[in-house]
């Protein structure tokens, strides 16, 4: 029995699909420890989706890295991706394969969204599954928060052309014109350039309150440094792609601090429930986990959950049943019960929000000890109407 | 006259672009003068020495950007940044033209323009496998110092950019045009089989070339990291294309044509941006190149210019 992962362990976001990577492959280590699941040794395939020509994720790997998965018989569900430009081009292909996967990280609501179901899912069922809630959240949230907490009251938004940047820059772009925050412009940046002094100088000149970056740490990276040195005083947020590792450690103090972002889950790290986790996981890796760790860790007790209850119910461990099992999943996780509606989104949508703050007694790449954790951020009460209605219907 | 301050930024912006721009393009310009050859690996030659710059800075104590010097001590810094980078430079390409390319000296065809983009893939994955994928923190010793000129900040940064640039350009011209090496390079540029005949080493003309083009490449590598505080293994890729755009524009060969080309490139670059948006900028410079190459297409200083080298 494998489980498949697709994770960009080679490219700028390296370090955190390391990280990501080491959660899922804990849970399935402590599993065969106890000597498998229903009688099965967890193995893995582990692909990498980063590629040198793109820098960081790409595409077209996953989707050739899909097919693997898919003409690869012993492979009965998978994880991944880290990004959501990798499950657009890898949804389809494991649908028409009815191969499960479980994203712990790649949060672009399309994938899952039905509006586009016979793009992403052509087979039909759910197959995308994900221990993250989407960006249909984590934009619009943070827009409240700017709203709410902060009180911005102008704002420039930035992305990095790629689908996940893209997607939620849009989010959160709707959401806080929505909530009166004036939009002074939208760019586009190409995550492959060095430069960005451009437009963060053309920004600058309108005077916004705060910059908003949708998109993950190669451009990121140059975002928060060069914004840092031509606007030192401005509000700064992300979401998700802000989050981690390769942000501290490309970026580096003064530039990042007191950068605001999101993940698209509840925060675990500090939560003692998770201490066990976090205990094993610096105990066998030699560093601290991220959020996303624990989402992985969390994806895979889901698969092990569902392959344990096909074989106890007496049916034959395959593709499809290990689906089912997983869209009926009522798991026991990290997180908490995790379960998941028709369309593979998880139930719980809790977007966290976190804010970096230099804590020199730690190693200033740990992300659990710079970015300090803020709260929750609050749903647009909208978007609690819309879902209620949904999970009515 | 009064320019709006923001643009005036923007025009600092380009101009420091155009500096490393210019400092890369003399790179390919030297050796295509030369060799008629277009190098590739100037790419990544460009790549590594920002590295090597990087391991120089942090070799002094330096990293990220919490150590600032002054005065002297910042002068020491930043000269022996520039001579272990510029010489480990040199050295690498004089490396590559030695290992990889005189073998295919006399080989005709693009044999000898597909190495070089072997040679760049190599340098390419070295890195990328030896030191890893993600951005490296480029230690910067420089104080933040910001002078305020019609509305618009100039940092020390940027001056001391402008004038290193400036200083190596200047440098490279008096070599070429006053030295008897210089002149040496001159007649083999012309006609190399001539050169041959009259006596001069056409080999070491060759190295020369490698030489310079690469140690200036190094230059512009840690230019590089000093004006952005990062540096990976992917910045070969954007950086190479807009100066090796710069060289094609000006004319290549000529280096003059290199260092103007550079510098427009540069403020194309912000420019466009600042006017149009910064997505635009790549289908703004290429545009112009091609309009540039239908209507003289041996760019603006190219072959009839007396500087070609």
């Amino acid at each position: 029995m494998t489980i498949g992962i697709n994770l960009p362990v080679t490219g700028a976001d390296a370090h955190d699909a390391e990280l990501i990577k080491d959660g899922a492959l804990l849970a399935s280590d402590e599993a065969n420890a106890k000597g498998g699941v229903a009688g099965y040794k967890i193995k893995y395939l582990i692909l990498d989706d980063g590629t040198a020509t793109a820098g960081q994720y790409d595409p077209a790997q996953a989707a050739t890295n899909a097919r693997k998965m898919v003409s690869d018989n012993s492979v009965i569900a998978a994880i991944g991706p880290q990004m959501s430009g990798s499950g657009k081009a890898m949804s389809p292909i494991l649908s028409q394969g009815n191969l499960p996967i479980i994203t712990p990280a790649s949060t672009n609501p399309d994938i899952t969204d039905p509006k586009f179901a016979g793009q992403y899912r052509p087979a039909g069922k759910a197959i995308y599954f994900r221990t993250v809630t989407t960006d249909a959240f984590q934009g619009p949230n943070m827009a409240n928060y700017f709203a709410e907490t902060l009180k911005v009251k102008s704002v420039y938004v930035l992305d990095d052309s790629g689908a996940y940047g893209v997607g939620i820059a849009d989010a959160f772009q709707k959401q806080a014109e929505k909530r009166g925050i004036k939009m002074l412009g939208r760019d586009q940046l190409n995550p492959k350039e060095a430069d960005y002094t451009t437009v963060l100088t053309k920004i600058k000149s309108m005077n916004p309150d705060a910059l908003y970056y949708g998109g993950v740490a190669q451009a990121g990276v140059k975002v928060v440094k060069q914004s840092y040195d031509i606007m030192p005083k401005i509000i700064r947020a992300g979401g998700d792609g802000c989050y981690g590792a390769e942000i501290l450690k490309g970026a580096g103090f003064p530039a990042a601090e007191g950068l605001y972002a999101t993940i698209a889950a509840p925060n675990l790290l500090d939560n003692p429930d998770a201490k066990p986790f976090v205990d094993a996981f610096v105990k066998k890796y030699g560093q601290q986990p991220e959020n996303y760790s624990i989402t992985a860790y969390d994806a895979a007790l889901v698969i092990i959950d569902a392959v344990k209850r096909v074989a106890e119910g007496g049916k034959e461990v395959n593709r499809a049943n290990v689906r089912d099992a997983i869209q009926a999943s009522k798991t026991k996780t990290l997180q908490g019960v995790v379960s998941f509606d028709d369309n593979g989104d998880i139930t719980n949508r809790e977007v966290s929000v976190f804010q970096i703050k230099k804590d020199d007694k730690h190693p200033l790449d740990s992300v659990l000890h710079q970015y300090k954790y803020l709260g929750a951020a609050r749903q647009s009460s909208r978007c609690i109407r819309r879902i209620s209605l949904l999970t009515a219907v | 006259m009064i320019i709006d301050p923001v643009l005036l930024q923007q025009i600092i912006n380009g101009l420091s672009l155009g500096a490393m721009y210019a400092l890369l393009a003399l790179g390919f310009t030297l050796v295509y003068g030369i060799l008629e050859l277009i190098n590739f690996a100037h790419f990544n030659v460009f790549m590594v020495s920002s590295f090597i710059g990087m391991w120089a800075l942090e070799l002094l104590g330096l990293s990220g950007q919490s150590t600032v010097l002054g005065g002297i001590a910042l002068v020491g810094a930043l000269g022996f940044a520039f001579i272990v980078t510029m010489l480990a430079a040199g050295v690498l390409g004089v490396a590559i033209e030695r290992i990889a390319l005189r073998p295919l000296r006399n080989v005709r065809g693009t044999a000898a323009m597909i190495t070089t983009i072997g040679v760049s893939f190599i340098l390419f994955n070295v890195i990328l496998l030896t030191v890893g994928a993600g951005s490296m923190n480029f230690p910067n010793p420089m104080p933040v110092v910001r002078w305020d000129i019609g509305g618009a900040t100039l940092q020390l940064r940027e001056v001391l950019i402008w004038a290193i640039a400036l200083l190596l350009m200047v440098g490279l011209h008096l070599f070429v045009e006053r030295t008897r090496l210089g002149k040496a390079m001159r007649a083999t540029a012309q006609d190399a089989e001539a050169a041959r005949m009259m006596g001069i080493d056409v080999d070491r003309i060759v190295i020369t070339a490698f030489f310079l083009g690469s140690a200036l490449a190094g230059a512009a590598a840690l230019i590089f990291g000093l004006y952005y505080n990062f540096t990976s293994f992917i910045i070969g890729y954007t950086a190479g294309l807009r100066a090796f755009t710069a060289a094609v524009l000006g004319g290549i060969g000529s280096i003059t044509g290199a260092m103007v080309g550079g510098i427009l490139i540069g403020l194309i670059e912000s420019l466009g941006g600042h006017f149009f948006a910064t997505r635009w900028a790549d289908v703004i410079i290429f545009s112009l190149l091609v309009l540039v190459l239908v209507f003289m297409p041996s760019g603006l200083f190219g072959r009839a210019a007396a500087t070609r080298a």
